[in-house]
């Protein structure tokens, strides 16, 4: 009985240690998955491609009811607003045909806030809350990279974790923290341009951590938030959220703003994967010797 | 042709967890609360009373090897629920030699399941510093609602399956002998 016990204690051990090796594997940076990884997740990706679809009918259906109580109400907001952004549409219709004739003048053609968007649908949220990751349905095939920004109409959501062939993982800003940033702008009234990172998220109200990089800076709330463009990762001028409330941080050194996320992190079915067409910086020589 | 089902069904329930959030509805109550489906786990554990003799281990090879499909397909930290997973179902293989097997054993021993597991998934994610939440929080957040929502897919689960899996353990060791 005692050889069985030792027997017992010993694959346990190795199974502690396979685990441990496996995490230290895992957990490192790494810029690929290997090519198991990347067979399972499309493996697995096609099939939650079929199951969502019914999922998602049915879903969809049951808020597009609930939607249709609110109709009417809406309808009159909307109708009010239209006015509205129709002088602002006229407004950004010229202002864009200065810039682009301001740029043709300086010979510029290349812009930090250009991309080219691709399409993509979630087809499924890992259940495992702690990890924020959703599951888009296109891979290297269709032109997503690790560390392409991931945005909703209303806003940005995320980033792309890994990416295989035909499916890819998006890292939700909510999982978002110290070793992932984002340099954004702020749009504050003064003329002064307001700069400062993305550092993390706070699990208990549910907003973003953002440090000013100015202290002397008088915020209000409500202003917009939007990515800079100058991590060198991200295009600029994508919508992150407005702020809610400035407090500085525990050593009174900075101060921290809290952000709330412009788009619904709990809620998304059609996603944009952004491809930012500027150079990156760090990036570019590692990639042309792979190639 | 019989061989297959088990896996199978296995792989859908892993395809199944990653939808499971959407069937959760939007209500404000809910939206501290966090609910992760150990389905996969739940029909593990009835394999292990049910399909498992007691001297064979189909429930724990499966424990492992479905448990890193859901470590590499929905996490980022490839070995923590393949591991937990299966001394999970390791000791509970061993608790069903013990003990007789009723609906309400079954009941207590998915309860006991998904609450060792879900603590385990915490303490080593806790350590690695995914999650970093405090423990008070943990109970009430996250392990308390989970238990809950997995005994309801137990108790929809349990009348569909029991019977599958005496019949295909039938056939299984039938032929081996």
């Amino acid at each position: 009985m005692s050889f069985f016990h030792k027997k017992r204690l010993f694959v346990i051990l190795v199974g502690f240690i396979i685990l441990v090796g496996l995490i230290g594997f895992s957990i490192r940076d790494r810029e690929e998955l290997s090519l198991v990884e990347e067979f399972l997740h499309d493996t697995v990706g096609w099939f939650q491609s079929i199951v969502h679809k019914p999922v998602d009918f049915t879903t969809s259906l049951i808020t597009n009811i609930e939607g249709m109580k609110n109709v009417y109400d809406e309808n009159q907001v909307l109708k009010s607003r239209l006015s509205q952004s129709k002088n602002l549409l006229y407004e950004v219709q010229e202002l864009k045909q200065e810039n682009q004739e301001l740029r043709s003048v300086l010979g510029k053609t290349e812009s930090i806030t250009d991309y080219q968007p691709i399409q993509a649908s979630v087809i499924a949220r890992s259940p495992e809350a702690s990890s924020h990751q959703v599951k888009l349905n296109k891979g290297k095939q269709n032109g997503v990279r690790t560390n392409m920004a991931v945005i909703t109409g209303e806003g940005m959501i995320g980033k792309v974790q890994s990416a295989s062939q035909f499916t890819s993982t998006v890292l939700l800003l909510s999982g978002f923290d110290r070793s992932n940033r984002i340099s954004v702008n702020i749009a504050a009234d003064n003329e002064e341009e307001v700069t400062g990172f993305i550092v993390g998220f706070d699990p208990e109200s549910e907003f973003l951590l953002l440090e000013l990089n100015a202290y002397e800076v008088e915020l209000n709330g409500e202003e917009l938030v939007v990515s800079s463009g100058m991590g060198g990762v991200f295009p600029g001028d994508l919508e992150i959220g407005t702020i809610e409330e400035v407090t500085p941080d525990k050593y009174g050194l900075t101060q921290i703003a809290y952000v709330k996320p412009a788009a619904d992190l709990s809620n998304m079915d059609h996603v944009i994967v952004v491809n930012r067409l500027a150079a990156q910086p760090e990036e570019d020589t590692s990639e042309e010797e792979e190639e | 042709m019989q061989k297959f089902y088990l896996p199978l069904f296995l792989l859908a329930l892993v395809v199944l967890e990653g939808v499971a959030l959407d069937f959760i509805p939007n209500i404000s109550v809910l939206d501290d609360l966090l609910v992760i489906p150990h389905w996969l786990l739940v029909f593990l554990v009835m394999v292990a009373v049910f399909y498992d003799q007691e001297n064979t281990y189909f429930s724990i090879v499966n424990a492992i090897l479905f448990g890193l499909l859901i470590d590499v397909v929905y996490t980022s930290v490839i070995g923590v629920y393949m591991f937990v997973y299966a001394l999970t179902i390791y000791l509970i293989h061993g608790l069903s030699k013990l003990l007789h097997t009723n609906y309400f054993v079954v009941l207590l021993m998915t309860i006991i399941a998904v609450g060792i597991a879900d603590i385990g998934i915490y303490f080593i994610y806790f350590f690695i510093g995914t999650m970093d939440i405090f423990w008070e929080e943990y109970m009430m957040t996250r392990l308390i609602p989970t238990i809950l929502a997995n005994i309801l897919f137990f108790l929809i689960c349990y009348p569909i399956v029991k019977r599958k899996l005496v019949k295909w353990s039938i056939v299984q060791f039938d032929r081996k002998k």
